[in-house]
């Protein structure tokens, strides 16, 4: 009987941390390490600011000063941004951005954000863009390339 | 103030173009090879007009399905090729659309100014996200805002029964 009890014990366990694991999902992201679009755009905006390093990762790159790697799904894509990073200092703050899609469909953040992570950047970002680089960018009149 | 928040919605949901019962814009956009093609080129057919791109999973997802709605409805006979799909890509590589359309064999009518987001016809046509259509008659008249799936073939079928 005890067995029974301690056997439906250890099940009940299983069951509750593979639910909690469903339910948080882990993103290669922290909340901190997501930019408000508006924080980007004054930043942009701002002569005197220092500007951050701002690479696209989508499809095309519509940030004003942005420069364009591609969609980050495509491996010689990471390639490219591996390249580019290796001649960066860590300490520089870059912001990745994709926009094609919500986040929860994008293919691309998740394989650039992994990298610039592995990288060691200490200030590496990705752009908050919600649903995507129109609505959330161009459409409040953001600069754009 | 609520009849006024009442109000001022009201206006924003008339302000709209991309409704059931409005003409639908013009849409003048060169195809891979190059040539321009107006849809209004396609008035008297019933047309379904496919927002969509390389980028965009659930977009490319559906070919197959746009693939068995045009084999089904657009063939000679009775109703003598009375059905197009106006494919408007928001690609903005001419490779990878390119690639798209010769994987899934698309053979209906393609455009893109290769303008991702930015592309003007992003903003006529109101498009939040992807994949977005407009099923249209024969007087080019939406009468159908992104239909999908079995909803799609019968409004297809139904425009092409009137």
């Amino acid at each position: 009987m005890k067995n029974i009890k301690n056997l439906l014990l250890l099940f009940s366990f299983i069951l509750v941390s593979l639910s909690s694991q469903a339910q948080t999902k882990e993103e290669p992201w922290t909340e901190s390490q997501l930019m408000p679009t508006s924080e980007l755009a004054a930043l942009i905006n701002d002569p005197s600011a220092k500007k951050p390093l701002i690479i696209n990762i989508g499809p095309q790159a519509v940030i004003k000063g942005s420069v364009d790697v591609g969609p980050g799904k495509e491996k010689d894509n990471i390639k490219k941004l591996e390249k580019m990073l290796s001649k960066e200092d860590k300490n520089r703050e870059v912001v990745l951005y994709c926009g094609c899609c919500p986040f929860d469909k994008c293919p691309n953040i998740r394989p650039a954000f992994s990298l610039i992570k592995e990288k060691g950047f200490t200030k590496a970002k990705l752009l908050d863009v919600p649903k995507n680089i129109k609505t959330n960018w161009i459409d409040p009149g953001y600069p754009v390339n | 103030m609520v009849f006024g928040l009442l109000a001022g919605l009201n206006a924003a949901a008339q302000e709209s173009a991309i409704q059931i019962g409005k003409k639908a814009p013009e849409i003048l956009l060169p195809s891979i090879t190059g040539q321009s093609i107006a849809l209004s080129s396609q008035k008297g057919k019933v047309v379904l007009v496919d927002f969509w791109a390389s980028w965009c999973a659930p977009c490319v997802e559906e070919q197959p399905e746009l693939k068995k709605l045009y084999n089904q409805f657009n063939k000679s006979g009775k109703r003598e090729k009375n059905f197009e799909i106006f494919g408007v890509s928001l690609d903005s590589k001419k490779p990878a659309w390119e690639k798209a359309v010769r994987k899934y064999k698309i053979n209906w009518i393609q455009v893109s100014d290769l303008k991702f987001w930015t592309s003007p016809v992003a903003k006529t046509y109101e498009i939040e996200a992807l994949p977005f259509n407009v099923l249209l008659d024969k007087t080019g008249t939406i009468v159908g805002v992104n239909l999908h799936g079995a909803e799609l073939e019968k409004a297809v079928s139904a425009e092409l029964g009137k």
